[in-house]
């Protein structure tokens, strides 16, 4: 009867319209096996009570025997031999049912092969295929600028169209591979969807699932950014300093999501180790930073006081320790020969400055400032090349998100015990500093670009208030440093002012820093695309062979040179910093400057800056004037309120 | 509940109260799915409680049974969480379809649809190209759905209705049977020349069998299991004495060696069948038989040893390479063992220990396979000539294509079930091949979760305890052998299963008795049934008609002497 009743009531509830269908068969399923639970204990207490009863073989003993006679009689040697086999089956069946509880509890967050083969998990398809996911919107939030949505073909079917593909092919993610937005956004995996207590529970995935995300990506800035990377290796990295929010994320070459449906297709991306299609070049691509890394140093200096040294550049270069290679400037020996404050070392980016500057600091000052800035400082060189994923700078809606997003950790060797040489190396950028990712150095220039000097977490999700990740400087320092990174791109002898010059005579005051690194690369086999390698044999005094192996080959003569900029607009509010790498670029102020100016530009005309798009730039000459003067002004008043917009650039 | 048969009548008629719960989620949440579940196969798997529930009257009206109840509520019950999942199964248009993928895709449109109607605003369906209506919930009830196609016909025809009619069957036929004594001590005196005649059709079997299989996806031997434990038993019963009398701990001879014949019996079809799960639950039930009979501790240590010793080296051979590579001398020694292992094991462990991992496409018993799809899919094979590193992406997927999609699919289910699982009907269950057989606990993990295999392997545990509990009160060596070897055989079998699924233990593809849809395997498992409850039967009577007559305590009782020994 009770059961009756229930089953009436399950049936009545559910056509409501707030409750999940699943709710229903969810209910249902749980007072199944709930009757089947009591089903089991109830055979399991009726046998324990009929067991209880004296053996049967005891029955027939004479009633007079003593106990202990009557009670051997029923536990001959054959008897004890079963009732030990009988415990002995309890224990292995709950042995095999510990291994089903492994695989529901611990496997799928300890398992790594487990979770690596995830995709192969039919389900996933199936939960992508039955249930929509919501509809992916840029920064305007309007239907028809969707980066994802769903359409109709013309036999009726529904499938996920992306018009932009391949711009948002790393960060989007498809089916196969790491999960991207588009796993992580809509709790669609198959981990995630609910069991039915959960379901009971009012959970409802889909739901959660139709929810359409508005992204903080300006569309047309990631557009632009396609642009000027087509036909080169690299990436770049817009964030807004003030907020935390990814205007825009990019790394090409990318791949189409619609093509990897193909499995062949998948496969053959997977392979290719050459172009690296599927790695998202701005988070999980170690490069070396280079001269941009000096805004680290500048950072630290600013932080502990120490930015009035002034150090000597020499023609024959820095000699760190006795004996060790002496480090000269970009030119061979030095920019500026004699005496160098920090402003005129960033702007024409000295290395002896800044190696000296790293000996003064020490590594226990750079260790600080790098925790503060999410660079991971290492004791050990062991450590260095891990690649932790670093979840925690994002500043999301889910954990999931948070992972899908989260960045490889960029890394510093800063033990006590390292040697003046490399120390001096990492003060330009080199040496054990070399694991940089774009983000990364995106994230320092939006450190110096926040008016507070703290560094936001990052964002993605429009409607996400803003968060502070770390205090890294006071608003004095920021300004400070603003102003120094002013001199790169429009000082006298700036390294960037040539590629700027556009940007500088639009009327926007842009502060920046150029990079160039050189990186060892495999040679390819230009067939494969498989790495070369040759066998290294080594020989013990005899000449027998004690073990051979494989090892890269190497050109060394031949490096890659990578072009960096980092750059903050407008100066006096940043609104935008963006980390540009250009790999085999060249130098910093040739490949990677361009494009960032080119970028500043077109958010400027999409209007992140607060104003609305220019239709004609005619009188730029007085523009220019007049930003000067705004510029001044608002450096003088410091406005501390960040969030109010300030027209900038803009007098008519 | 005391052990009467109107208690027990009443638990089954709540399992079946249950079962009706279970097949109405089954219904809804199929509706969810978009597609519709059969009625005729619904009223058909409910009729099928009438023989049940009719076998317990017979039990009671005809031979007064006085045994123990619980082993038949047990298998019942087991028997309806199969007939449940079965149901959810067979039902879902995409487990049984010839093209899997046009169901799939059916089902997911229904679905999609459905949820555009009842979510999107207006002006996103315009865009879509659907009429621009505001959001309106759905009525399950009133949506088309994807129809079942289940007749009456196809009903009388099935394996589903007849099987389960045969098992209750051949559980009344073996149940009459043992309770005669001169039927007992004929099998107990001929146990020779039983499982001599049982080999004929088995080698017959031998000789139709392809991979393991014969008419279709069915094991016509499992049947034989039985006369090869009476066999056993048989043979015991009458050495077991003998066999105590050791010299050094070791016995004569003269003794051995017609146990060792008889022992080795079963395991020269099976092999040749190479049906390896069937010979694992045969050693474990004979090591019991054998355990239980001859218990003295030199025998012991030479057989615990032995068997050790035999499970050593086949573990040692089937190792994966690497781990072999790191311990010194291993790999000579795995080397001649890994030459004689059947290629087939050698997966079966490898699936085990490494199951995430393929093989090196150069492994002898992996290289056929391997080749295999590749000859079938010239896309792969130019891929995988391209280089060394894409051979190795390719070889992953052909390993999950191939050998391991269905263990990987049901693993994947179990980790999903969680501990509640994902609901009756609201699981993928369908994904995985043959779920209502070999895999039936990864259908059963997945939808009812750890709770769900709480309740079987409880019920095992159960069921196992009963059958002990009827070779404790045996009166006689041969029904307490008999008795112990059917118990242990279907305990065994039964964690196997589980075991193989789970990862406990190798894969070896047998059976989840009374839970699993496996044709004969059902048929055989209630035989077993029917004699467990017979001798559970005859302890009672014979308890009792020893309390009656005291004085009867007989010398002839075999197991009094030891016992005052």
């Amino acid at each position: 009867m009770l059961l009756l009743f229930i089953l009436q009531n399950a049936t009545n509830n559910a056509p409501q319209a707030a409750e999940p269908l699943e709710k229903q068969p969810a209910l249902l399923s749980l007072i199944y096996m709930g009757g089947l639970a009591l089903m089991v204990l109830l055979l399991l207490l009726s046998f324990l009570r009929n067991r209880s009863k004296r053996s049967a073989l005891a029955a027939v003993a004479a009633s007079d025997l003593p106990e202990e006679v009557v009670q051997r009689l029923g536990s001959t040697a054959t008897n004890r031999g079963l009732r030990f086999l009988r415990w002995f089956y309890v224990l292995i069946a709950l042995g095999v049912f510990a291994a089903h509880v492994y695989w529901v509890k611990y496997a799928p967050e300890s398992n790594e092969r487990f979770q690596q083969l995830n995709y192969k998990d039919l389900r996933n398809r199936r939960l992508s295929e039955t249930s929509l996911r919501g509809w992916i919107l840029d920064r305007s939030g309007q239907l028809d600028k969707a980066l994802a949505l769903y359409k109709r073909d013309a036999g009726g079917n529904i499938f996920r169209d992306y018009p932009m593909d391949e711009a948002f092919a790393h960060l989007f993610g498809s089916d196969r591979g790491d999960p991207g937005l588009e796993r992580a956004l809509f709790g669609l995996q198959s981990g995630a969807v609910p069991e039915a207590l959960e379901i009971v529970q009012g959970k409802d995935i889909k739901q959660q699932a139709n929810r359409d995300v508005r992204l903080t990506i300006d569309r047309d800035l990631q557009q632009e950014i396609v642009n000027q990377l087509k036909g080169r290796h690299g990436a770049v990295v817009a964030l807004n300093p003030q907020t935390g929010e990814v205007l825009a994320m990019y790394s090409n070459p990318s791949y189409s999501l619609k093509e990897v449906q193909d499995e062949a297709t998948w496969i053959r991306l997977e392979a290719d180790k050459r172009d690296n299609k599927l790695v998202n070049r701005a988070t999980s691509e170690y490069y070396t930073p280079g001269s941009t890394f000096k805004t680290f140093m500048m950072i630290t200096a600013f932080r502990n006081g120490m930015q009035g040294l002034t150090f000597a550049g020499s023609p024959g270069g820095y000699v760190a320790a006795p004996g060790a290679k002496a480090i000269t400037d970009d030119n061979g020996s030095c920019e500026v020969c004699g005496t160098m404050t920090i402003d005129q070392a960033y702007e024409i980016s000295s290395n002896q400055y800044f190696a000296q500057m790293a000996g003064a600091l020490g590594p226990q000052r750079l260790r600080e400032t790098a925790k503060l800035v999410g660079i991971g400082a290492y004791d050990s060189t062991n450590d260095l090349l891990l690649g932790r994923k670093e979840p925690d700078i994002w500043n999301a809606s889910s954990d999931a998100v948070k992972k899908a997003l989260a960045p490889r950790e960029a890394t510093i060797y800063t033990s006590d015990k390292i040697s003046k040489y490399d120390l001096a190396l990492e003060g330009f950028g080199q040496g054990y500093a070399s694991q940089m990712t774009p983000l990364q150095m995106a994230m320092l220039a939006a450190t110096a670009g926040n008016l507070n000097g703290n560094l936001m977490k990052l964002k993605i999700e429009y409607d996400r208030p803003p968060e502070v990740y770390h205090n890294v400087l006071t608003p004095q320092m920021a300004l400070d440093i603003r102003q120094i990174m002013g001199l790169v791109t429009g000082g006298p002898s700036g390294t960037a002012r040539g590629a700027f010059a556009s940007v500088k005579a639009a009327g926007i005051e842009t502060g920046g820093k150029t990079g160039t690194a050189q990186k060892v690369m495999p040679v390819y086999d230009p067939k494969t695309g498989e790495p070369k390698k040759r066998l290294k044999i080594e020989r013990d005094p005899k000449g027998n062979i004690i073990r051979q192996y494989e090892v890269l080959e190497l050109d060394e003569e031949h490096p890659r040179i990578d072009s960096w900029f980092l750059c903050i607009a407008p100066l006096a509010n940043p609104q935008i910093a963006i980390a540009v790498i250009i790999e085999g670029g060249g130098y910093g102020s040739r490949a990677a400057a361009p494009v960032a100016a080119a970028l500043v530009l077109k958010a400027r005309d999409i209007g992140l800056f607060g104003d609305k798009p220019q239709a004609g730039n005619k009188n730029q000459g007085t523009n220019n004037q007049g930003n000067k003067n705004q510029g001044k002004q608002n450096q003088g008043t410091k406005n501390q309120n960040q969030n109010k917009p300030r027209p900038f650039g803009d007098l008519n | 509940m005391k052990n009467r048969a109107s208690s027990h009548l009443f638990a089954l008629l709540l399992i079946i109260g249950f079962e009706i719960v279970g097949y109405y989620a089954i219904h809804r949440a199929a509706l969810i799915r978009g597609y519709e579940t059969s009625w005729v196969s619904a009223t058909r798997d409910l009729l099928l409680y009438v023989p049940i529930v009719f076998l317990v009257f017979l039990l009671t009206r005809a031979t007064r049974f006085a045994g123990n109840w619980t082993l038949y509520t047990t298998a019942i019950l087991l028997f309806s969480v199969g007939m449940l999942v079965q149901y959810r199964l067979y039902s879902d248009p995409e487990y049984n379809a010839k093209n899997k993928s046009e169901a799939r895709e059916q089902k997911a449109d229904t679905q999609r649809l459905r949820f555009i109607n009842e979510n999107y605003s207006a002006e996103k369906k315009r865009m879509m190209g659907l009429p621009a209506t505001p959001p309106t919930p759905t009525d399950i009830e009133k949506e088309p759905v994807i129809p079942a196609k289940y007749s009456i016909g196809n009903a009388l025809a099935s394996g589903q209705t007849w099987i389960p009619l045969f098992s209750f069957f051949a559980f009344a036929v073996a149940y009459l049977f043992c309770l005669r004594d001169d039927f007992l001590l004929f099998i107990q005196r001929h146990g020779f020349i039983i499982v001599l005649v049982t080999l004929v059709p088995l080698s017959l079997a031998v000789i139709t069998s392809s991979a393991g299989k014969a008419i279709g996806n069915m094991t016509p031997w499992e049947p034989s299991k039985i006369p090869f434990l009476l066999g056993f038993a048989g043979i015991l019963t009458a050495r077991y004495k003998d066999l105590a009398r050791t010299y050094w701990g070791i016995p004569s001879a003269r003794d051995v060696v017609p146990l060792v014949a008889m022992a080795l019996m079963p395991f020269i079809p099976f092999f040749a069948l190479k049906d390896f799960g069937q010979m694992l639950v045969f050693s474990g039930a004979y090591a019991t038989l054998y355990l239980v009979a001859v218990r003295r501790w030199p025998q012991l240590f030479l057989f615990v040893g032995s068997v050790l010793l035999v499970v050593g080296i086949l573990v040692v051979g089937a190792l994966p390479q690497d781990v072999q590579e790191k311990v010194p001398l291993l790999p000579t020694l795995a080397r001649p063992v890994q030459a004689a292992l059947p290629a087939r094991i050698q997966q079966r462990f490898h699936l085990w220990l490494d199951g995430f991992d393929p093989p090196s496409p150069n492994v002898p018993w992996w290289k056929k396979d391997y080749d295999e799809a590749l000859a079938k899919d010239p896309k792969m094979q130019e891929l995988a000539n391209e280089s060394a590193a894409m051979q190795n992406t390719v070889n992953v997927d052909v390993w999950f294509d191939r050998v391991a999609f269905q263990p990987a699919q049901a693993i994947f289910g179990v980790a999903a079930g969680k501990t509640t699982g994902r609901g009756l009907g609201l699981g993928y269950a369908e994904v995985i091949p043959v779920a209502d057989s070999d895999y039936i606990y990864a259908a059963i993990g997945e939808e009812m979760g750890l709770a769900g295999g709480a309740i079987v392997i409880l019920a095992l545990i159960i069921f196992v305890s009963a059958g002990v509990r009827t070779s404790l009160d045996a009166r006689d060596m041969f029904t307490k052998l008999c008795a112990a070897g059917l118990t242990a055989f279907i305990g065994f079998q039964a964690l196997v299963n589980i075991g193989g699924i789970t990862r406990a233990l190798p894969m070896t593809g047998i059976t989840l008795p009374f839970v699993s849809h496996g044709g004969f395997s059902l048929i055989t498992s209630f035989a077993m049934l029917g004699m467990l409850m017979a001798f559970s039967h005859r302890n009672a009577v014979e308890t009792r008609g020893a309390v009656a007559r005291p004085e009867t305590v007989g010398i002839s009782d075999p197991t009094v002497p030891e016992a005052v020994q």
